[in-house]
């Protein structure tokens, strides 16, 4: 019981991560319909600018929020000056950009900070307390928490704020946005900033579990567009606790189903995903798009 | 200029031209130095990749980014039937179909969200893929990797092996070429354009998306099963960092940079992610990746048709130039380019109307 409690929190911890960089996908989409597969690696970068903060002698918290600002700033200087030519286009080729994106920001980091794995300290102490019987790691439960708060933070945002009205008005449809009267180029480069911003906390999150390297963040993709799939694309809460299941799932498969182990568990989403689309093809807690000609 | 051109377009001039290619490149390996053989017969064998990429990429509009997957899986079954003494004709059609059979496991899942989805399917194939290598050591030698030796000149060639292993990289991938050929300008091919185009239209004319997205996806993990057995040919050792995730991405990024839905363009990619990454490293290791991305994104902005569009792009800014009507190629028939009829967001094609 104790090591299933244990697998279950950590397994929560993992999935926040996932659902953190997920959410951050999903704004982008639903707010200029394309799938940003930079965002990962555009998380990596502002773990190390956070890194940069900390070697210049800033308290670890402040690096964090003064990574989280420029990150914000550079999401919205990407959208401005390099997606924005793509928007609208050929959906294929706006993808390209991104995977092209992601190429060059893993590249710069690896230019500027090398490809060796560098230590970057936690938010939260190395100390473990007991939780029925299980022991569970404080940055295990600290993560989730904060990922928790961010989501909820995000919602009164975009339920209860201006702002968060003006950026649905956007997603939804920027043309009679902008007939409105709304500054839809802006909002696109608040959208862009804001999941920067989100990819940043996720950064700052999973650099002390992983070490921080380039590619850190690629696997972490991989599961975010699993649960996003899982989730389906219109659906932020239905994404973040697809996130959670597959989190949870991994560790468990990883721990109870031998033929899985630890090295195989990225396969774990994606038998699921398998499972659910024969099912259900526009994920868990999607809506059916109809199209008309 | 416009003279020269419109020769080009004449069917003697470019049957002439083709039979030219032809013994450049039956003649090229016995002159050439092992060096440049080795080469030029790895950008075959990516070529070929590249091609299975374009057929579901280029002419479908479906976004992969699981193609190496592929390559990485027939590389596989082609080592093991080559360790194992088995024939090698059957080896070569199992590292065929087993990949086709995998590809359209995949796709019949895939297909049923759309476009999108399938592209973030693949992105998990390499990244399951390396680990699933590993773990299946028995069949693929874990991290060690797996080497198979079948690809020596036999004795009564007289050929060197380099040489040897240029000509089967020469005719089965020329038989790779000649095939997509055929399929991208059949009826193939123009319902692959239409589903492109508009998934509505396509549904309402009787062809279904969905259908021909799983078609295509298994033909193109079929042509990566091809350039994986090419590529054991070639190479005579594959592991698990053949498909490395980072290598899917450098095989898209050489087909658009090559030209997406293009079969040329398709061969120039190959060229493009062998090449480039030599010059890349010797120019200055640590920046490849840098510059790399950055020619990819400088090719989307400025020739978002790939390099094979680069004479086209030309040809109109030159008209441009010295002013309209002076030009010869006005009344000759519009330059007949691979491409799919009707490809939206090709700007080459709104050029094409602009010709004739």
């Amino acid at each position: 019981m104790g090591t299933f409690v244990q697998l279950v929190i950590d397994g929560l911890s993992a999935g926040s991560i996932y659902a953190a960089l997920a959410l951050a996908i999903v704004l982008v989409n639903q707010a200029t319909g394309l799938i940003n597969f930079a965002q990962g690696g555009m998380a990596v970068l502002s773990a190390y600018i956070a890194y940069a903060f900390l070697g210049w002698g800033l308290p670890l918290i402040l690096a964090i929020v003064a990574a989280v600002v420029v990150s914000f700033a550079m999401g919205a200087v990407i959208e401005r000056f390099l997606i924005r030519r793509f928007e609208g286009g050929d959906p294929d080729t706006a993808i390209v950009v991104t995977v092209g994106l992601l190429t060059l920001i893993t590249g710069i980091a690896g230019w500027i900070w090398t490809y060796n794995n560098l230590q970057f300290p936690s938010l939260f102490p190395v100390a473990s307390i007991d939780v029925l019987g299980a022991v569970v790691s404080v940055r295990s439960l600290g993560t989730t928490v904060v990922i928790i708060a961010i989501m909820v933070l995000l919602q009164l945002v975009f339920l209860r704020t201006k702002l968060g009205l003006a950026l649905r008005a956007v997603a939804d449809n920027p043309q009679s946005a902008s007939f409105s009267g709304l500054p839809v180029g802006w909002l696109l480069m608040v959208g862009w900033g804001m999941a920067a911003a989100l990819g940043a906390v996720a950064g700052a999150l999973v650099a002390p579990q992983l070490t921080l390297t380039p590619g850190m963040m690629d696997t972490a993709l991989v599961y975010a567009l699993a649960a996003i799939i899982l989730g389906g694309m219109s659906s932020p809460l239905g994404v973040v606790i697809a996130a959670w299941l597959i989190g949870v799932l991994e560790n468990l498969a990883a721990v109870y189903v031998p033929a899985i182990g630890h090295d195989l568990k990225i396969a774990v989403p994606f038998i699921l995903i398998f499972v659910v689309l024969i099912v259900r093809p526009q994920g868990l807690f999607g809506r059916k798009v109809v199209v008309r000609v | 200029m416009s003279t020269s051109l419109s020769l080009l377009r004449s069917p003697w001039v470019r049957g002439g031209l083709l039979v030219l290619v032809a013994a450049l490149l039956l003649v090229a390996p016995l002159v050439l130095p092992v060096f440049w053989n080795q080469s030029l017969t790895r950008v075959g064998v990516f070529a070929v990749a590249v091609l299975g990429l374009n057929l579901i990429m280029g002419y479908t509009g479906v976004v992969s980014l699981g193609q190496i997957f592929f390559l990485g899986v027939g590389a596989y079954v082609a080592a093991y039937g080559v360790t194992n003494d088995w024939n090698i004709v059957l080896v070569f059609v199992l590292s065929v179909l087993i990949p086709g059979a995998l590809g359209l496991l995949i796709a019949l899942a895939a297909a049923r969200l759309g476009g999108l989805a399938i592209a973030m399917v693949t992105i998990a194939l390499p990244i399951v893929g390396v680990p699933l290598a590993k773990r299946l050591s028995e069949f693929t030698g874990g991290s060690q990797g797996i080497s198979a030796r079948f690809s020596g000149a036999p004795e009564w060639t007289g050929l060197d092996n380099d040489q040897w292993q240029f000509y089967i990289v020469l005719v089965i991938g020329g038989a790779a070429f000649v095939l997509a050929r055929n399929l991208v300008r059949g009826k193939f091919g123009r319902a692959l354009a239409i589903v492109r185009d508009n998934e509505a239209v396509a549904s309402s004319m009787g062809i279904s998306p969905y259908r021909y997205k799983v078609m295509a996806f298994t033909i193109a993990s079929m042509f990566g099963g091809v350039s994986g057995f090419l590529y054991l040919a070639a190479v005579q050792y594959t592991s698990p960092e053949t498909m490395a995730f980072h290598h899917s991405i450098e095989l898209l990024a050489a087909m658009v940079i090559g030209g997406a839905g293009s079969i040329i363009g398709s061969l120039i990619g190959g060229a493009y992610y062998v090449f480039v990454p030599q010059i890349t490293n010797a120019i200055a290791a640590d920046l490849t990746a840098v510059i790399q991305g950055a020619i990819l994104l400088i090719v989307l902005f400025v020739l978002p048709g790939g390099l094979v569009s680069l004479p086209r792009t030309i040809r109109r800014l030159l008209r441009r130039n010295s002013g309209s009507g002076s030009s010869g190629a006005d009344h000759t028939p519009p330059p007949r380019e691979p491409a799919p009829a009707g490809t939206s967001g090709q700007p080459g094609n709104t050029e094409r109307h602009g010709n004739t």
